[in-house]
């Protein structure tokens, strides 16, 4: 999932400020099930604005909504109408449901109130790891399950680095060393061997370094849209 | 107790939900002394008593809701009295 953190509230405030009326929307899917952007928190964060904002003498209208799916457009329309009577729109969406409701609806202002992070798991209740970096071409074949590009400091491909120390990284002890997973992994399904093979260096132009992103699958594609 | 509760460890899950509301409380700039917590057993009638004047005491200094208007507060509080409802 998409793992993200509300902003602190005084950041929020500065967001908005001058805003009369602010519609905080909330997103259904991954910071539901990451407490960050849901209807509870919707509900919360605009509460406490409502709250924050007359206790500095500014009373601001704050209300809320939360969509099933910020990130695509036509889960969108749902909250049109809120949309056109809001100064502003505090998105609790993650960096995607932002732009989305940006593009969606050029003439309103949308602000972010989350920090997006990254792509992770929970690993215990209200703890929650990155697992994957999105680089675009996988890895996880070769290194049994565990992602070094993510999980591994210098994201090494051919590791562990000498900064591996009882099984944790050098940069922080509260850190695994994600080679050392992989060794112990590999061990684990007597495929260690399959580890001899030098990794070549990457094509790290399906990741950010080839530019913004695109994929475009003609089987599903619709005529009326063709170039 | 702290840690020595019927749901076993619920007190301990509830400190960290009141730290999360003080918190809370605090970024709104409603003063997070508002809401404490303390651990006593219903064997504890004395404490019980010296909690809750403590927790009064604090929230004296505090003052009350700056959100509510408490004259009308009052207001509506005595009319209510007046009027038998309370």
């Amino acid at each position: 999932m998409i793992v993200a953190e509300q902003k602190p509230l005084a950041e929020m405030k500065t967001l908005i400020n001058g805003a009369e009326n602010v519609l905080v929307v909330g997103c259904g899917t991954c910071v539901t099930v990451c407490f960050a952007g849901g209807t509870r928190e919707a509900d919360i964060v605009s509460t406490s604005l409502r709250m924050a904002t007359k206790l500095d003498g500014s009373p601001q209208q704050v209300t809320h909504s939360t969509v099933q799916r910020q990130c695509e457009w036509e889960y969108l329309d749902i909250i049109e109408e809120q949309v056109k009577a809001a100064d502003i729109v505090l998105s609790l969406g993650c960096g995607i449901g932002v732009q989305a409701i940006a593009e969606h609806f050029p003439d309103a202002w949308v602000v972010p109130g989350l920090n997006t992070s990254f792509l992770g798991l929970p690993t215990e209740h209200g703890v929650w790891e990155e697992r994957c970096a999105a680089c675009g071409e996988c890895l996880l074949a070769v290194t049994g399950g565990i992602c070094p590009v993510a999980r591994c400091s210098k994201s090494l491909l051919n590791g562990p680095c000498g900064g591996s120390e009882n099984g944790h990284c050098e940069i922080d002890p509260d850190v695994a060393c994600a080679w050392q997973l992989i060794v112990d992994r590999m061990s684990s399904k007597g495929k260690l061997d399959a580890l001899l093979e030098i990794q070549p260096p990457k094509n790290w132009q399906n990741s950010r370094d080839g530019g913004p992103r695109k994929i475009v699958r003609q089987d599903l594609r619709l005529v009326e849209f063709e170039d | 107790m702290e840690g020595d509760c019927h749901y076993l460890e619920g007190n301990l899950n509830a400190r960290r939900r009141v730290e999360y509301v003080q918190n809370l409380l605090e970024e709104i700039g409603l003063d997070g002394r508002r809401i404490r917590m303390f651990n006593i057993s219903s064997a504890m009638g004395a404490q019980f008593a010296g909690y809750a004047s403590e927790l009064a005491a604090t929230i004296r200094e505090v003052g009350p809701n700056p959100l509510r208007d408490y004259q009308a507060y009052l207001a509506e509080q005595q009319e209510a009295v007046a009027s038998g409802m309370v």
